[in-house]
């Protein structure tokens, strides 16, 4: 049973249950925490260096978003100039992600906005065929949105993303034979190095680009609208990709930093605790010392 | 040309891709190092029907046996 006086001077240790005597507790205590300083330090290395090549992975990935953004804006000023004359009824949603985890919200993000996009019923039809790039977003949505699941990616994001994985991805979706009147990517936007938020890009299909008035006002060959719509999916496909991987490498850096942090708080606590439970108990062995030798 | 018949075959984005394999290996030694980097995929893909993921399959099966996993 504990002793009012031991609690009292052993305030910051766990209680043990068993009647070990006082020093044995101590010990058994004192290891606990000598493992758990280890461990928590061995982390902390682990962190502090994922940290380190995330800052490294971030730089080269941000140099290829600015690249690759010039694709995507010159995609959209297509869709600018033929804007659908009847709204699309029909969407197909890919979602952007990765494989690869500890890098903080980035995949919830993105299947947070998808449920959204897909809950509002005036928006989207809430059996809107979905694709996902990435398997912890697969992971996230398949649970949720299962049934509206048409195909899923990944080994993309390893490195950078590069035009020849857009390209697949989009060839895979175009030969899917899911029917769809537009597409609508959903990916992290990058605000800053330490923000990001979930955003969408529409890429309307060969269909509507057909019918849009600005399209018409031109005289040309059949296949090129069906070329043209593949090949704007593909370019947006590509600047997703490569915003989204620089988002990620971010993420990474920012959570990893935090994880350091509060490591080096927890190795700061645990040593004080440790160091006051062995200076109790070199305390404690010197009290029963000194007893027992007024005793003789 | 008119009358190119490789629509029927293939997306326009294969199309690209493949002429773009082909500039990348008639390129000189060094460039076409540099530019193999930009063609490397290793991209997989699954169907699923009715909330079941169908088996996992290659896009390019050749290619898949790289490098191991990086550490993050």
């Amino acid at each position: 049973m504990f002793a009012r006086s031991s609690l009292g001077r052993i305030a910051s240790q766990r209680p043990t249950l068993g009647a070990a005597p006082q020093n044995a507790r101590n010990m058994a205590t004192l290891r606990e925490i000598e493992l758990r300083l280890k461990s928590v330090r061995n982390i902390e290395k682990i962190t502090k260096s994922m940290k380190m090549i995330a800052s490294t992975k971030l730089a080269k990935a941000q140099r290829a978003m600015q690249a690759g953004k010039e694709y995507g804006s010159a995609n959209s000023e297509i869709f600018q100039h033929t804007p659908p004359e009847t709204p699309s009824k029909r969407k197909l949603f890919v979602v952007v992600s990765s494989d690869k985890g500890l890098c903080g919200g980035i995949h919830s993000s993105v299947s947070k906005a998808t449920r959204r996009a897909l809950a509002e019923s005036d928006q989207a039809d809430p059996a809107s065929p979905v694709m996902v790039i990435g398997d912890k977003s697969k992971g996230q949505l398949s649970r949720v949105l299962g049934q509206n699941m048409a195909m899923s990616f990944n080994q993309i994001g390893r490195d950078i993303p590069t035009f020849a994985d857009a390209a697949g991805v989009a060839d895979l979706i175009v030969k899917s034979g899911v029917e769809y009147d537009s597409v609508t990517i959903v990916y992290n936007k990058f605000v800053s190095a330490i923000s990001y938020e979930a955003a969408t890009v529409e890429v309307t299909t060969e269909k509507l680009l057909k019918e849009s008035p600005g399209f018409r006002a031109y005289e040309m060959e059949d296949d090129f609208a069906k070329d043209l719509a593949e090949f704007s999916l593909a370019n947006a496909i590509y600047a997703a990709l490569v915003e989204a991987h620089a988002c990620e490498q971010s993420a990474r850096r920012n959570a990893m930093d935090n994880a350091s942090n509060n490591a080096k708080d927890m190795i700061g606590a645990l040593t004080l605790q440790y160091n006051r439970g062995r200076q109790a108990a070199i305390t404690n062995e010197l009290v029963d010392i000194i007893t027992g030798a007024s005793a003789l | 040309m008119s009358s190119a018949t490789w629509r029927n075959f293939f997306t326009y984005n294969k199309y690209a891709q493949i002429t773009a394999r082909a500039v990348r290996q008639s390129l000189k030694e060094t460039e076409r190092v540099a530019a193999e980097k930009r063609g490397v995929t290793a991209l997989r893909y699954q169907k699923w029907e009715n909330g079941v993921g169908g088996t996992q399959v290659y896009l390019n099966p050749d290619a898949d046996k790289g490098l191991g996993k990086p550490a993050v």
